[in-house]
């Protein structure tokens, strides 16, 4: 056995033990892989994996390192890059992916890409249509 | 600062090219030849063709610390870095009808299932699927 395959093993005994654990963590997150677009919260989450709203909270951050929310956040924008690049506008994106208003949508999005919808959109044509010239 | 490149050591760049692009499935981005026999060879994913490179580079022919270092992980089994799959299992079924060698077969580690191979250019790879 090599070092890392006992490696492996060491982790899975400290930190993945417990099943029923890893179980919730993991329908939690392919229910919002899943729903994204739609209106989600911790009081739903936990109501579908039959747990308090604290527990699945701890456990998330414990095994993702980040709550629901912001994985969900998450989601959301790298889904509005996909839409964006494919020539959506900035309003139909955004409740494409589940936001409820366009300017909390720019402004969480500059905040995660570093640019606005806009110019996240502009640079992406620019950039093919150089490759078409080309 | 933005991240562009990942490098990965390799032994023989020409066989780095044919592994990456007829085993994994990357495609040639850059390759420009540099002093010697050495090139800037790049490869990236056909889907993210803008994404990360992956740069094929030669450092374990010529500066022997790097040697050293690749084959201390690869004797440890230690993978050099990893790449994420939608399904591990079927990747890893995928690989080794190809001919590929696994020193770890599809492995769930809590939240993520891990495979890791050989790419015959001095390394051990990991793929991982989210779960």
């Amino acid at each position: 056995m090599t070092f890392y395959q006992k490696e492996i093993n060491r982790i899975k005994e400290i930190c993945y033990s417990n099943e029923g654990q890893i179980q919730t963590v993991i329908g939690t997150r392919n229910y919002i892989e899943n729903n994204f677009d739609k209106e989600l919260n911790l009081d739903l989450l936990s109501h579908i994996r039959f747990t308090s709203k604290f527990h699945l909270l701890r456990l998330f951050k414990k095994y993702y390192g980040q709550t629901p929310r912001q994985y969900l956040i998450n989601k959301r924008i790298e889904k509005s890059k996909d839409y964006l690049k494919m020539g959506m506008s900035i309003s139909e994106t955004c409740y494409s992916v589940g936001f409820e208003s366009p300017s909390s949508f720019s402004t969480l999005f500059k905040g995660k890409i570093g640019q606005t919808p806009t110019d996240f959109q502009k640079e992406q044509f620019s950039q093919s249509q150089f490759k078409t010239d080309s | 600062m933005k991240v562009k490149v990942l490098s990965i050591p390799v032994q023989d760049q020409e066989k780095a090219l044919k592994f990456y692009t007829e085993i994994l499935g990357f495609i040639k981005k850059v390759d420009v030849p540099l002093s010697e026999e050495n090139r800037w060879l790049t490869v990236v994913n056909k889907e993210e063709q803008d994404g990360t490179e992956i740069l094929l580079e030669p450092s374990p022919n010529h500066f022997e610390p790097a040697k050293t270092y690749q084959k201390a992980l690869f004797d440890a089994g230690i993978p050099y870095t990893q790449f994420n799959v939608q399904n591990t299992q079927q990747e890893y079924d995928r690989l080794e009808n190809l001919g590929v060698k696994f020193s770890v077969k599809p492995t769930e580690m809590g939240t993520v299932k891990i495979a890791v191979f050989n790419d015959t250019c001095g390394n051990n790879i990991q793929i991982v699927e989210m779960l």
